[in-house]
């Protein structure tokens, strides 16, 4: 098959939701089913993507338009991008289903236009080759995600959104003016060929153009300072959106940042960054695991916690040894599979209890107890308990951060496990040992499925962590190997 | 107090290291290493007279694609935050005779030359994004016009979702014949309009492109205009 129709992993979503005005005629009923269908083909896409890249070994080169890079735009679906793209639309088939219990918000067509484009932007982000394009994706999925953020139209979701939209507006253009400072010196726009000529480039030109990249992506990455406005859009979002935040949105943005950030790996302008990346991290790991210490919403909880973990893939990509990064690429996929399992057990229970506060997850292993067991393997697996996926990433982050002796990160990676143990264990006691009234609730079964698969995912990594990690450091080394990354874009003969 | 003068020493420090940095980007010195290419190529490879439409719709037309459908979310974000039930204009008065007569006379003309900015976006500057509001600004003066005035809708949505959707099978026409997404089948393969470049009729599925934008933007922004102008009708969730 022409490795071109991989361009259909971005004409697929973007079709799909210009056609909803029309399908909508057919009847509201028809809509959601709708959004299964395409998220199920575009699951298919981005399989097919990944089994070329995965047993030829070469990244698929999509050129747009037919023009070869710099001058045309070109996707680049490493072994990284066909990872990720495929777990996006993994993730977005499931949280499609769990939709149609979900949302009972009007006007159910533009979410399902929202939630496509969401998905668009954020494949779109991790699939590109080139840095406006990489713009233009990553304004498809923030405004997609401020829309997204404010749908419930309560006092709340507005708030969030309006939060969102103003720290949103300014990373945008602080990313903006980074382009313009790199284009202003290298005459391009296209990855590769950045990497290429970084050298050339005035050191003091690239660490300003770096830092305003990496303070525009902060506030998708959710990196401190610039994510105050997550706890509150994760909380006042609809559910299923609360997990696609999660488990694809703010990694798009994160791996982003690292893939610009490690083009410029030869020049002087790197370790300054690695040390700023690293101090981000730091800061957001210990900012979030506190703060989650202290809430009673669980929903909200669950997003401190999920900020802190990112916080961590951060470091790991601070350090950025070979190691370090396998590792920081593996905990990203391990906290996508646990994140949204966990949000989606709260949001489940949130729509059948009333609210994702601490009171409803009292006794819940009585009232629905395979949705208490999802939930208390997602915890055990997020605290790093060994025989449970998060253990071997963190582990592997803890190995990486020793070989370079920087022992701050260990107690780092310690302490925010501690953390976690207390507040995981708080919400586990409360399933389990504390008693509620209420009756046993009836428990969806294309839920119920979902979740145990991913329960499954989860203990078969944890016993298991070869094959996965063996997928995972290929991807690392599509991301740190960036020699490779120059030399399989086919770049036209223009040269300064 | 003491907030607002740190405040000020940050913006102050990163404004000068920002200023540092662009002090050294040479100013005006010749960074054309794409750009010449376009220059020296533009004519025989999309067809197009202005060289700035053939990089946005052909070279750059990803990036296009793209900003379509940032406008259109925008329009789509709009609509789902303000949705209610039942919505109604809430203008007190209706506009004056002048702008009522006015809005009348002009709309055809407006839409004329809306459509002339972007069936001739190969040709002139503009292009489908300029053209597209011209359009709606017609639109928005019968809704200041007229205090009953409202677009049909159920022309309005369906056009846009169509227009947008015929954006995207152009792309995929030319993924089928040329191999490529967004290649441009017209130009290349069927070599349509080569002799006449500089006329109406050339630069392949540029026109085309141009005229989908053009309809899609137009219905965009009105629809904008008119979520914005109505307010939720009293006893109406």
């Amino acid at each position: 098959m022409n490795p071109q129709y991989a361009s259909l992993l971005i004409a697929l979503p973007l079709f799909s939701a210009f056609l909803v005005p029309l399908i909508k005629r057919a009847g509201k009923k028809v809509i959601l089913p709708y959004l299964t269908l395409v998220t199920l083909i575009q699951t298919g896409i981005a399989a097919w993507a990944f089994k070329e890249v995965y047993t030829t070994g070469k990244p698929i080169i999509v050129l747009a338009g037919g023009f070869q890079p710099p001058v045309g735009i070109n996707l680049y679906i490493g072994h990284f991008a066909a990872l990720f793209v495929l777990i996006i639309a993994v993730v977005s088939f499931f949280m499609t289903v769990f939709s149609m219990k979900a949302i009972d918000v009007e006007p159910i067509d533009k979410y399902a236009m929202l939630f496509l484009l969401l998905m668009l932007g954020a494949t779109g982000m991790i699939a590109t080759g080139d840095i406006f394009n990489l713009f233009v994706f990553m304004e498809i999925t923030a405004i997609s995600a401020y829309a997204l953020t404010g749908y419930n139209k309560t006092g709340e979701a507005s708030e969030a959104a309006m939060k969102y939209i103003i720290l949103g507006g300014i990373g945008s253009s602080f990313f903006l003016v980074g382009v313009a400072l790199l284009y202003g010196s290298l005459g391009t726009l296209n990855l590769a060929q950045i990497a290429m000529l970084a050298s050339k480039m005035n050191p003091t030109v690239a660490q300003a153009a770096l830092a305003l990249l990496v303070f525009g992506l902060a506030v998708e990455a959710e990196l401190f300072p610039l994510n105050a406005w997550a706890p509150d859009a994760y909380q006042a979002s609809p559910h299923p959106v609360t997990v696609m935040f999660s488990a694809f949105v703010v990694k798009a943005g994160l791996y982003a940042m690292v893939r610009i950030v490690y083009l410029f790996k030869d020049t002087p302008a790197f370790m300054g960054i690695l040390n700023l990346i690293l101090i981000l991290g730091t800061l957001t790991v210990v900012i979030g695991e506190l703060s989650a210490l202290r809430q009673t919403n669980v929903k909200r909880m669950l997003a401190y916690s999920s900020i802190a973990q990112i916080g961590l893939i951060a470091v790991g990509f601070g350090v950025a040894t070979p190691q370090a990064v396998d590792a920081a690429v593996f905990h990203m996929v391990n906290h996508a599979i646990v994140k949204a399992l966990m949000f989606l057990a709260v949001g489940y229970v949130a729509i059948t209890l009333g609210c994702p506060c601490i009171e409803s997850f009292k006794g819940l292993g009585k009232k629905m107890p395979l949705t208490a067991f999802a939930i208390t393997v997602g915890a055990i697996s997020i605290v790093g308990i060994p025989l449970f996926n998060i253990f071997w990433s963190k582990f592997r982050l803890l190995l990486a951060a020793l070989q370079v002796g920087k022992t701050g990160i260990v107690a780092l990676i310690l302490g925010a496990s501690l953390v976690e143990a207390v507040y995981y264990f708080r919400l586990i006691h409360a399933m389990w040992f504390e008693e509620s009234k209420d009756e046993k609730v009836e428990e969806n079964l294309a839920f119920s499925i979902i979740m145990l698969l991913l329960v499954a995912l989860i203990i078969v990594i944890g016993v298991y962590p070869e094959p996965v990690w063996n997928l995972v450091q290929k991807a690392a080394t599509d991301l740190y190997n960036v020699a490779n990354y120059i030399k399989n874009v086919p770049l036209l003969g223009v040269s300064p | 107090m003491v907030k607002r003068a740190l405040a000020i020493i940050i913006i102050l420090i990163t404004g000068y290291w920002l200023a540092n940095a662009l002090a050294q980007v040479p100013f005006g010195a010749d960074k054309m290493l794409v750009g010449k290419y376009y220059l020296e190529n533009v004519k025989e490879q999309t067809g197009a007279v202005n060289a700035v439409t053939a990089v946005v719709v052909n070279y750059r037309g990803f990036d296009t694609l793209g900003e379509v459908t940032v406008l259109f979310i925008a329009a789509t974000g709009v609509a789902a935050l303000l949705w209610r039930k039942k919505r109604e204009r809430t203008a007190k008065s209706e506009g004056s005779v002048v702008l009522q007569t006015g809005s009348r006379l002009l709309l055809p003309f407006i839409m004329l030359f809306g459509a002339y900015i972007f069936i001739h976006g190969h040709l002139t500057p503009g292009g489908g994004f300029p053209g597209g509001a011209t359009i709606a600004t017609a639109f928005l003066m019968l809704y200041l016009a007229f205090r009953e005035y409202e677009i049909p809708h159920n022309v309005f949505e369906p056009l846009e979702g169509l227009a947008g959707m015929s954006y995207v099978i152009v792309g995929l026409i030319g993924l089928a014949i040329g191999g490529y997404f967004l290649f441009d089948w017209i130009w290349q393969t069927w070599q349509l309009g080569h002799a006449n470049i500089g006329r109406l009729f050339s630069a392949g599925f540029i026109p085309i492109i141009y005229t989908l934008i053009g309809l899609k933007v137009g219905t965009e922004l009105t629809g904008i205009v008119d979520n914005m102008v109505k307010e939720p009708k009293e006893g109406g969730q």
